[in-house]
């Protein structure tokens, strides 16, 4: 007999009615490895614990008040209690919790939205396909205790996801949770769920839509304010999800359109319209949005949904720009014309009757942006309809700036703007260009200026010259890493003889332009570590060419072996760099991942050189991004607005008894060094952040050879950019085996100056590091993976 | 992170009793032709004792708008102050007052980049990661950035705004440690600060400063 999936009647019992669900083949039930299968909100709460008693969690408070009830505003300074009787550091730690959830929410219901529509269109038994692995969806197998063969098996995935998610919201209400470190618990808990959400996103649309599966050498998109032919019409799709831009491309591809329109995107949405077809291009990150549509250039704007300007259609009206809406989450008030004729939506846009349409009908919108954009763009153009002032009215608007300073004291990077206006009154343009870069398109600057300059017009008008030659490149997002390069590299990852995986991800909120990635990232690249990039940062490494006109991606390949440089995707492609240490756990150290959270996470946090860099985070997404990380065991570093986050998770090096790990082959206590020293931390500058990230790459269980490489680039950094030598170097030496061969004498003579014992024989340490090196040692924070407690 | 009792709020921004007119005295190394320029001019470092980013209101309780006679006597009579100094000290007039803060038996932390024009002044300065500094600081068990323990007054200067804004307001809030800010920006969570200040007023606030300070 064969059992089929649906609904069924027995004759003769009428009341009675079977559903079956799921079907399970022999051989295909899950094996649950691990102890937490579908964590509930407290189910990883001792590792948390033991996270939380090491990084501290550090608050820095926006606002000192609360107004969440309305007992309040309650005055919470100088950690007082409120009305419901929370203090200010509980406070700050629910508001870390409610920014996690709000991400992972994001995140999700991007996965929920799309898996929904996939199911649609290609049904639950579409099977997953993401390259050349059997570790398929890794956060899933190590959370869920699940091994998902088709896009359906991840419907109890979300619906899991979304029921925790609601248990966390619960817990902020006044009167629910009251201790910080059980806020930052749950918010662990989120930042978790965040990772899982991604997963599903990423994997189901790489699966069913043939993007890229685990390839490492992808093609080339071009990125750049510049790249587009502005005579032709042009659609600019906003957001992260591929499923409205998806059915342009595809009427555009079946029409032979794409010689006619030009089609990009701005911010995660361009980076899976290339991964879908790559015909597509890249405007670039968030920052790009107000600045490129107040070009003008745009003659139909698409949005979905996340990133998105919430001024958009305001922005859109003045320039006769239509908005189509295709997402629930963002509808902006537009009339909802899905049942509409598409030629009938098309007139009234293009009268000027209406100024965009609410369409979740995808297919339609597949079919109504390209004809739009033919009828629209010619009308546009032939007005030359632009935001921007012309020669005469630039020159009357930069004479009247009178030098108050409100544009810098409103502009979240503090940029010189005055400065720039009087430098453009004689006619020097250079100081704007390089604003422009350092703009991060906020237009906050235009609310603020007294004598109504419209400020960010100007300084868009002025670095016409550099926009111009805005073209980038940049590798297609590639998906997962595929096992046998897990194989390949994980060994060196282990012992440390490849310096460290860095993760460049996050948003455009940078603190002193885009630029500052590219350096950093080259440099890295140059000390072969290897770089995996995602989301806005992908696109901004991208964005800069060296002398002979080449981008990094150009020059650097693919693999993820040292000193390459990876792009995995857009933001739910985040998934897959966390997964990275999950896969590292599992194909090199045979680690079990069904439902083992715990024991993986350990892993990762005392074996996997592995850190992130957020150093233009600025939405709840990226805090969640790294909040998850962080449960996971692995560093972020942010740049100096993740202060505004206002919570960090910092390692306290002098309190010697917290750096305490057990030796999980005899269960036996060692003092370690600080490794790694924090997890989620900010610096103030790129000089200071990257012998930061160094620092954040050793771990306990580096080999010899491996500390030396680390140590290494650690002091050579802090030399170059801090010049000075770290004064914690000598901590991460365990014997002289641990130095870093060409400096090996002059590094003894320092520590023998800090009182170490040196046998100038042998050229031995004989006394003062904190530990041996012992290749054998199994470092753990979790007491039930010691043999002894095994027994 | 440990609590502490409620702060004493702040007084609002006010122009202080003690305020007279004085001529900023230049420091060992004279600022040329602007402390010349400044010499003529009435320091008053209290006006646009305003958020500098205008959306940066923590709350009820602001810092204290200061002469820099205040400040300087603060960290004058401080047992063991701390000095800040961020990624803005690069500024040749900058520098040279933090040097001569250091010179007068200030220690310095350097955070940021701000060792790389601070390293070979031959004063006591210290590389300090500013967002781990400010959880040591709120830290009672934490000895200092030389072992020798803690301080008891910490005073920013020439860090990025929000950057330091967000550090002191860790401080304000969970520390028991003064803060005073003699940056050319009005920190709102510091206990006293300056109002927000053009440079040439800046540096003469500065100079102020360090008369106040112990000559060594």
């Amino acid at each position: 007999m064969i059992i089929k999936k649906g609904s069924f009647v027995i004759e003769g019992l009428d009341n009675v009615q079977i559903n079956i669900g799921k079907i399970v083949e022999p051989g295909q039930e899950s094996i649950i490895e691990g102890p937490t299968p579908r964590p509930e909100i407290i189910s990883l709460r001792n590792w948390d614990y033991r996270i939380l008693d090491r990084y501290h969690p550090v608050y820095t408070p926006t606002s000192d008040t609360c107004d969440y009830c309305t007992y309040g505003k309650c005055d919470l300074t100088g950690n007082k209690e409120g009305a419901c009787g929370i203090d200010l550091e509980s406070q700050s730690a629910r508001e870390a919790l409610k920014t996690a959830i709000m991400g992972a929410a994001c995140h999700s219901a991007h996965g929920r939205h799309l898996l929904n529509y996939l199911i649609r269109k290609y049904g639950e038994d579409h099977p997953i396909d993401v390259g050349p692995s059997n570790l398929k969806a890794p956060l899933t197998e190590t959370i869920m205790g699940l091994q998902p063969k088709t896009i359906g098996d991840f419907l109890p995935v979300l619906e899991y996801v979304e029921e925790q998610l609601t248990q966390l919201t619960a817990s902020i209400n006044t009167g629910q949770e009251g201790a910080a470190i059980d806020f930052e618990s749950k918010a662990l808990h989120a930042g978790m769920l965040d990772l899982l959400g991604m997963e599903v996103a990423d994997i189901i649309q790489i699966s069913c839509l043939n993007m890229p599966r685990a390839e490492e050498n992808t093609p080339m998109a071009e990125i750049g304010m510049g790249i587009l032919d502005s005579r032709k019409p042009v659609v600019i799709c906003v957001g992260h999800n591929i499923a409205a831009p998806a059915y342009i491309l595809d009427y555009m591809d079946r029409d032979g359109l794409f010689d006619k329109i030009e089609i990009a995107g701005l911010c995660c949405t361009a980076h899976d319209m290339t991964r879908y077809n790559k015909t597509a291009k890249i405007i670039g990150s968030m920052s790009k949005e107000l600045k490129y549509i107040r070009s003008g250039i745009p003659d139909v704007l698409v949005t979905d949904e996340q990133c998105v300007r919430a001024d958009i259609l305001k922005e859109a009206k003045k320039l006769f720009i239509p908005v189509i809406a295709t997402n629930e989450k963002i509808t902006y008030g537009l009339p909802d014309r899905s049942n509409d004729p598409v030629d009938a939506i098309v007139d009234d846009l293009v009268s000027g009757k209406q100024a965009g349409a609410l369409i979740l009908d995808l297919e339609k919108v597949g079919e109504l942006i390209p004809k739009l954009a033919m009828k629209i763009g010619p009308i546009r153009k032939a007005r030359g309809i632009t935001a921007l002032p012309d020669d005469a009215e630039f020159k009357r608007l930069v004479s009247k700036c009178t030098k108050c300073l409100q544009c810098t004291r409103d502009c979240p990077q503090s940029l010189p703007i005055s400065d720039a206006m009087a430098a453009a009154v004689s006619g020097d343009l250079s100081k704007f260009e390089e604003l422009h870069d350092k703009c991060v398109g906020c237009g906050r600057c235009d609310y603020s200026c007294p004598v109504d300059i419209p400020v960010l017009n100007v300084i868009e008008k002025a670095a016409q010259r550099v926009i111009r030659e805005e073209k980038g490149k940049v590798r297609i997002g590639r998906g997962q890493i595929g096992d046998p390069e897990i194989r390949e590299e994980g060994r060196n990852l282990v012992l440390g003889t490849t310096p460290g995986v860095l993760a460049f991800v996050g948003c455009g909120n940078y603190p002193d332009g885009t630029k500052d990635v590219y350096d950093v990232v080259e440099e890295m690249l140059q000390r072969s570590y290897i770089i995996i990039s995602s989301g806005c940062a992908a696109m901004d490494i991208g964005m800069y060419k060296d002398k002979e006109g080449k981008t990094l991606y150009e020059r650097y390949p693919g693999r993820f072996i040292k000193g390459n440089l990876l792009n995995t995707g857009s933001c739910v492609s985040n998934a897959h760099i966390a997964a990275t240490t999950i896969k590292v756990a599992s194909i090199f150290a045979g680690r079990k991942t069904k439902g083992n959270w715990e024991e993986i996470a350990d892993y990762v946090l005392n074996r996997v050189g592995a850190a992130g860099v957020a150093w233009g985070a600025y939405s709840q997404k990226a805090f969640a991004i790294a909040t998850g990380c962080n449960r996971l065991g692995i560093p972020v570093v942010a740049g100096p607005h993740g202060t505004k986050y206002r919570r960090a998770f910092i390692g306290k090096p002098y309190r010697k008894d917290e750096w305490n790990v057990l030796d999980a082959r005899d269960g036996s206590t060692i003092n370690v060094e600080p490794a790694p020293e924090h997890l989620m931390i900010t610096a103030e500058t790129k000089e200071e952040m990257m012998p930061l990230i160094a620092k954040l790459c050793f771990r306990p269980s580096d080999n010899s050879l491996g500390r030396a490489i680390k140590l290494t680039h650690y002091i050579e950094l802090s030399e170059k950019y801090l010049k000075k030598m770290p004064d914690d170097w000598h901590i991460y030496v365990r014997s002289e085996a641990d130095l870093p061969v060409a400096k090996r004498e002059q590094l003894m003579k320092l520590l023998e100056e800090k009182g170490w014992k040196i046998d100038w024989e042998k050229k031995k340490i004989t006394e003062g590091p904190l530990r041996k090196v012992d290749v054998s040692f199994q470092p753990t924070n979790v007491p039930r993976l010691c043999k002894e407690a095994k027994k | 992170m440990s609590g502490k009792a409620p702060i004493k709020p702040a007084r609002p921004a006010e122009k202080p009793a003690e305020k007279t007119v004085e001529k900023p005295k230049p420091v060992e190394k004279p600022a040329g032709k602007i402390a010349e320029k400044v010499e003529e001019k009435v320091i008053d470092t209290t006006r646009q004792a305003v958020p500098y980013n205008t959306g940066n209101v923590p709350g009820p309780e602001m810092a204290r708008a200061v002469m820099p006679a205040v400040s300087g006597k603060m960290l004058a009579k401080a047992k063991r102050p701390l000095l800040i100094v961020g990624s803005e000290v690069h500024d040749k007039d900058v520098l040279e007052r933090v040097v001569a803060m250091g010179r007068a038996g200030i220690q310095i932390a350097a955070v940021g980049d701000a060792y790389t024009s601070l390293g070979d002044k031959g004063v006591d300065v210290h590389y300090a990661n500013m967002h781990a500094l400010a959880s040591y600081l709120c830290d009672p068990q934490w000895q200092g950035l030389d072992g020798k323990g803690g301080y008891d007054l910490v005073t920013f200067l020439g860090i990025t705004y929000y950057y330091a804004s967000q550090a002191i307001s860790a401080l304000k809030n969970f520390s028991e440690i003064k803060v005073i800010s003699i940056d050319k920006y009005y920190h709102p969570n510091a206990n006293m600060s300056f109002g927000n200040l053009k440079k040439d007023v800046f540096i003469a606030a500065l100079d102020e400063v360090i008369n106040q300070l112990p000559k060594k």
